[in-house]
């Protein structure tokens, strides 16, 4: 247990930014609310009265926002080490000295996984849960005189609802690193085939295999199969159709009952059964398996020389 | 105490190059073997065999594991130094303890301490920050600390300064008398560990051209130094290597008793890069190689 915990640390140790930039997020996000998180609505009395539809679920739409950049850094920043991971210890041909450690290809591989695809995003759904509830708090309090369509302000905030946002936040999170699973899986091999530049090999084999494929048969399936991934898994997570602008084929279709897409946010939106009956899940998580044991493969018997 | 390294009928091809051509030898518990070769010559190679780095045809053990097969079992027993400076630059000394003591359950962190005590490397360093000597000591340390059988070194000391290398040496020897420890190591600089080994073993060419321990040197091999008048006599003798020197000839003979060269100039035992320079120009020219230094496969 021990050994793997050291593992871990070995990998945000090498990659510093993996936790500098959600630190430094969370850092500049909290201060500009505090400095400038008081809505001037310059209506110049305290007490301040705003008309119009409040959307119903104004606290969910704050946390959301709140915690959306930090999904997105680690969405990215996850993306880059996957990549890099394998490739920078031939790069720099410390390798060797990781090789001459009591710790089997297996492991180094599955913990570097587990770093880019499942804890970096964790990570970052921790650090966001905490700036939203404190950013959430700092907002309120600046503006805790303001009335919003005959409603105090304060009385919005429901710390119900803000864990309820962080239960379906953090399911999303979990159907998206199912859904992603083989694609980190393939990044990972990418990195530990290329003799140079892994970034090419991450992205120019699908790539080339979208041209070859439009140009022999002029069909789409691999754009599907990788861009209709993405969709799919929204639609298969989430019960979105009910609720969305669009349908399940990405068009725009009517709004529903007269002009409001607000969402309600509630655990009826999840729908995880849906999920996990897909077909699609399945393959797509034992290519990733498949992928990295290859990838094990590789790193144990290729002949750095 | 079993057989530490059994090598048997090795061989490892890269492409149409022979880099280990059907090498046999074994390593007992306790010797310091000098793996001692040229450049290019499959020291590396062997290494790597040893370690479970790279495939090959043949049987090797080494404790008892087939490093190609149990390489994780492998490692808790047996430590390397693949070349100086291969530690990740971005690492600082302090993490670089705590990752080594979190995954190696043999390591002892105050032993390390204490022989990086004796030196100017601070814990806050990063690796990138500490020169390429101090970069071998902080190795060094690491891999002392940690109670493996077996030491596995290849050209620990490339690149390094004289003050470096011979600290580096010291180091080991110091660390080497307090356990028993076996260790294999390779380098092209013969007369630095000349004093250290007592085991040879020279390859050339991906074989083994000589395996002898350094103590059977001095009855195995003879080097004299002609005195003029018999330098026919001295020839008929058959030496396997003939050198001139300042006007002097000085000729190595193999397995021939001493006694029979007496009178015939100065005679003494030569030293291990004397006999690893002569063993090389042998193997490079067939003839001679034919007559009196064949390949010697495994030792008894």
């Amino acid at each position: 247990m021990n050994a793997l915990l050291t593992q871990v640390r070995r990998e945000f140790w090498e990659h510093r930014a993996l936790w500098i930039v959600p630190v430094v997020i969370a850092a500049l996000m909290l201060l500009a609310a505090a400095a400038f998180g008081r809505i001037q609505l310059d209506l110049g009395e305290p007490g301040i009265h705003v008309d119009g539809p409040t959307p119903k679920s104004l606290v969910e739409m704050l946390v959301l926002g709140w915690e959306l950049p930090f999904l997105l850094a680690a969405a990215v920043q996850g993306t880059g080490y996957l990549i890099d991971c394998l490739y920078g210890e031939r790069r720099d041909r410390s390798i060797l000295f990781w090789r001459s450690m009591p710790v089997s290809d297996a492991s180094t591989v599955l913990m570097k996984l587990l770093t880019g695809l499942v804890l970096v995003p964790l990570g970052a759904f921790v650090i966001g849960a905490a700036v939203s509830l404190a950013g959430s708090v700092i907002l309120l309090l600046r503006n805790h005189d303001l009335v919003l369509n005959g409603q105090h302000v304060m009385a919005l905030w429901n710390m119900l609802s803000w864990l309820r946002m962080q239960g379906i936040v953090f399911y999303g999170l979990l159907a998206a690193l199912l859904w992603y699973a083989p694609f980190a899986a393939y990044l990972m091999l990418a990195s530990v085939w290329a003799r140079r530049s892994p970034y090419i090999w991450a992205v120019a084999p699908p790539l080339l295999l979208l041209i070859l494929e439009h140009m022999i048969f002029g069909s789409n399936y691999v754009g599907r199969i990788l861009g209709g991934q993405f969709h799919e898994f929204l639609h298969l997570a989430y019960r979105l159709d009910e609720y969305s602008a669009f349908d399940a084929r990405g068009t725009v279709r009517a709004p529903r009952s007269g002009g409001d897409f607000d969402i309600s946010f509630t655990m009826h939106l999840l729908s995880p059964g849906h999920l996990l009956a897909s077909l699609r899940l399945w393959i797509g998580l034992l290519a990733a398996a498949a992928m990295t044991a290859l990838t094990i493969r590789v790193r144990r018997y290729r002949d750095e020389t | 105490m079993a057989t530490i390294i059994e090598a048997k009928n090795l061989s490892k091809r890269y492409g149409s190059f022979v880099a280990l051509d059907d090498v046999s030898f074994s390593v007992q518990p306790g010797r310091i073997v000098g793996l001692i070769g040229r450049n290019g010559a499959g020291k590396t190679t062997a290494l790597k065999t040893i370690l479970g780095l790279t495939t090959y045809q043949g049987n090797v053990q080494v404790l008892g594991i087939e490093p190609a097969r149990d390489r994780n079992a492998l490692m808790s027993q047996v430590c390397f130094i693949a070349d100086a400076a291969v530690l990740p630059r971005w690492l600082s000394v302090a993490h670089a303890l705590d990752y080594v003591a979190g995954v190696h359950p043999r390591f002892d962190r105050k032993r390390a301490e204490q022989v990086l005590a004796a030196t100017d490397i601070r814990r806050s360093s990063r690796i990138g920050e500490l020169s390429k000597g101090m970069i071998t000591q902080l190795h060094l340390a690491l891999i002392l600390a940690i109670d493996a059988r077996l030491l596995v070194l290849d050209e620990p000391t490339l690149g390094l300064d004289l003050i470096y290398r011979r600290q580096f040496y010291d180091t080991l020897l110091n660390d080497y008398i307090d356990q028993e420890r076996t260790i294999l190591l390779t380098t092209h600089q013969v007369e630095e560990v000349e004093n250290l080994l007592t085991d040879v073993l020279f390859i050339d060419r991906g074989r083994v051209v000589l395996d002898a321990a350094v103590d059977d040197l001095a009855t195995r091999f003879q080097q004299l130094t002609v005195a003029p008048q018999h330098l026919e006599q001295a020839r008929a003798l058959n030496p396997f290597y003939t050198r001139e020197l300042f006007g002097r000839t000085i000729m190595l003979y193999e397995n021939l008793p001493a006694d029979r060269l007496d009178g015939l100039g100065e005679l003494r035992t030569p030293g291990i890069a004397d006999l690893f320079v002569a063993k090389m120009q042998v193997d490079a020219a067939p003839v001679a190689a034919s007559q009196g230094a064949s390949a010697q496969g495994a030792s008894p």
